[in-house]
């Protein structure tokens, strides 16, 4: 019943491995750019918070696949180049789901007490040790579940660089489907695939919440 | 010395210091007291750059804490700090909270900052709980952890925030017998504290502050016995009763 599956194994796995490169990416880039954006979002300077409040509430709202062909397709007018999908999603993703993750990194700093961040600094560390050992630590393990919910929406949206063309699972199967025309057992896998893998994603979440609260340590 | 000059301080359109002036000279332990709202808190948070104030000036040990060309970072060093809530990070055991300071702002070895905070664990009386997390720990034994961070620095002046009023009854006395220690040994010492047995065994003086004033300054003896204000009166036998 799979048969075309199998017969395409290899290309499709070929393209699972792009959707899972290109998930790492958006999470190696969005992870830390939104801790930055979240610090931003409660800076009391206004020449930093309101520009990343502008940036997080712009990008929130507007859909993913617009600024996915916006990089895509505007990018090469401004610069003059043409740009491989690939980066061009990397970018894309990063530069989209940093606002989420900086949403939920905000949450996390606004979780911790004014006077914890006060008894660091009245041992003499200056903000950015504070951050960088209290606030940014404290803020990573109470929003752990949010950051793993968080990046297993990032893998599932890395399907939409289909639309620039970037050879990921969703567009391979689309390709072998109009080779072999076994539309619903092709993409039937593909949502199977996606399954096993979020799923097993959301009980590691699960589990990480159930053991920080058996082990009180936030 | 700790030098307050005609220090004041608004929240928006509320004064919550008014024009205060003292001098905690050194080796003195003072201790404020005053009803909750008073500006006490606020005023202990002024002393080590934690909060800002409008007007006036404070200087601690000679070095004027609201001007913009003080490192507030290294002057902040010289004073250590005990809060309400203890504070401790919570992501860390006893021993890394305390050793964490040591490590990156003295810029100790791991080794020489365990060392020193092992000493301080065994003065507060709780060695076996270093590498404990302080969820595991007593509000008692998390406030002894909390003090023990802030000698970790080897401060010259210490500032205790309501150090024992988040704890059960039968805990006060431990952290409290830790204070009364440190304040025979010499430290310089402002607590905001409504323990007046502590007051009567060592503080030097007692300031009574309400609604941002400092109303009254005097020894234990002189506030207790013979209060000038009815305000002073007024809390007096509220506390005793």
């Amino acid at each position: 019943m799979f048969d075309a599956v199998f017969r395409n194994f290899s290309f499709l796995m070929g393209g699972l491995l792009i959707t899972f490169k290109l998930a790492a990416c958006a999470l190696a880039g969005g992870i830390p750019l939104g801790i930055l954006v979240g610090l931003g979002r409660i800076s009391k300077n206004k020449w930093i918070y309101y520009p990343v409040t502008y940036y997080v509430n712009f990008i929130r709202n507007i859909p993913l696949i617009l600024v996915i062909f916006w990089f895509y397709f505007v990018m090469p007018i401004i610069t003059g180049s043409s740009i491989d999908p690939f980066p061009s999603a990397v970018v894309s993703f990063i530069v989209f789901e940093a606002t989420y993750f900086g949403e939920i990194f905000r949450a996390g700093y606004q979780s911790i007490s004014k006077d914890l961040v006060n008894a660091a600094f009245a041992t003499g560390l200056t903000y950015s040790q504070t951050v960088r050992y209290i606030t940014v630590p404290i803020a990573f393990r109470r929003m752990m579940p949010s950051l793993i919910t968080q990046s297993i929406v990032t893998l599932q949206d890395t399907s939409l660089a289909f639309v620039i063309g970037l050879p990921e699972l969703v567009r391979r199967a689309s390709i072998v489907d109009n080779l072999e025309v076994r539309s619903i057992q092709l993409f039937g896998f593909v949502a199977i695939t996606f399954f096993i893998i979020c799923y097993t994603g959301s009980k590691i979440s699960r589990y990480y919440e159930e053991k920080v609260r058996k082990a009180n340590i936030l | 010395m700790i030098e307050i000059k005609n220090v004041s301080k608004w929240f928006g359109d509320f004064q919550v210091l008014k024009n205060i002036n003292e001098v905690i000279r050194q080796n003195q332990t003072v201790v404020v007291c005053g009803p909750s709202g008073s500006g006490k808190s606020t005023l202990l948070r002024c002393i080590n750059g934690l909060e800002p104030f409008q007007q006036g000036e404070i200087i601690v040990g000679g070095v004027k804490v609201n001007d913009p060309k003080t490192n507030i970072y290294k002057l902040r060093q010289k004073i250590g700090m005990v809060f309400q809530r203890f504070e401790l990070y919570p992501h860390m055991t006893a021993l890394q909270n305390i050793t964490l300071a040591p490590i990156k702002v003295l810029k100790l070895s791991k080794k020489e900052a365990e060392e020193r905070a092992m000493k301080l664990l065994e003065r507060v009386g709780i060695p076996e709980k270093a590498n404990e997390y302080p969820a595991n720990l007593s509000g008692g034994q998390q406030q002894r952890v909390a003090i023990a961070r802030a000698l970790a620095m080897e401060p010259e002046y210490m500032l205790f925030d309501e150090p024992t009023s988040a704890l059960d009854p039968e805990m006060i006395k431990e952290v409290l017998d830790v204070m009364i220690d440190l304040a025979k040994e010499g430290m310089t010492m402002l607590c905001v504290t409504h323990e007046m047995g502590f007051a009567r065994e060592v503080a030097d003086e007692i300031l009574f502050m309400d609604y941002g004033q400092i109303v009254e300054r005097g020894t234990y003896e002189e506030f207790f016995k013979n209060p000038k204000t009815e305000r002073a009166k007024d809390f007096i036998s509220h506390i005793l009763h």
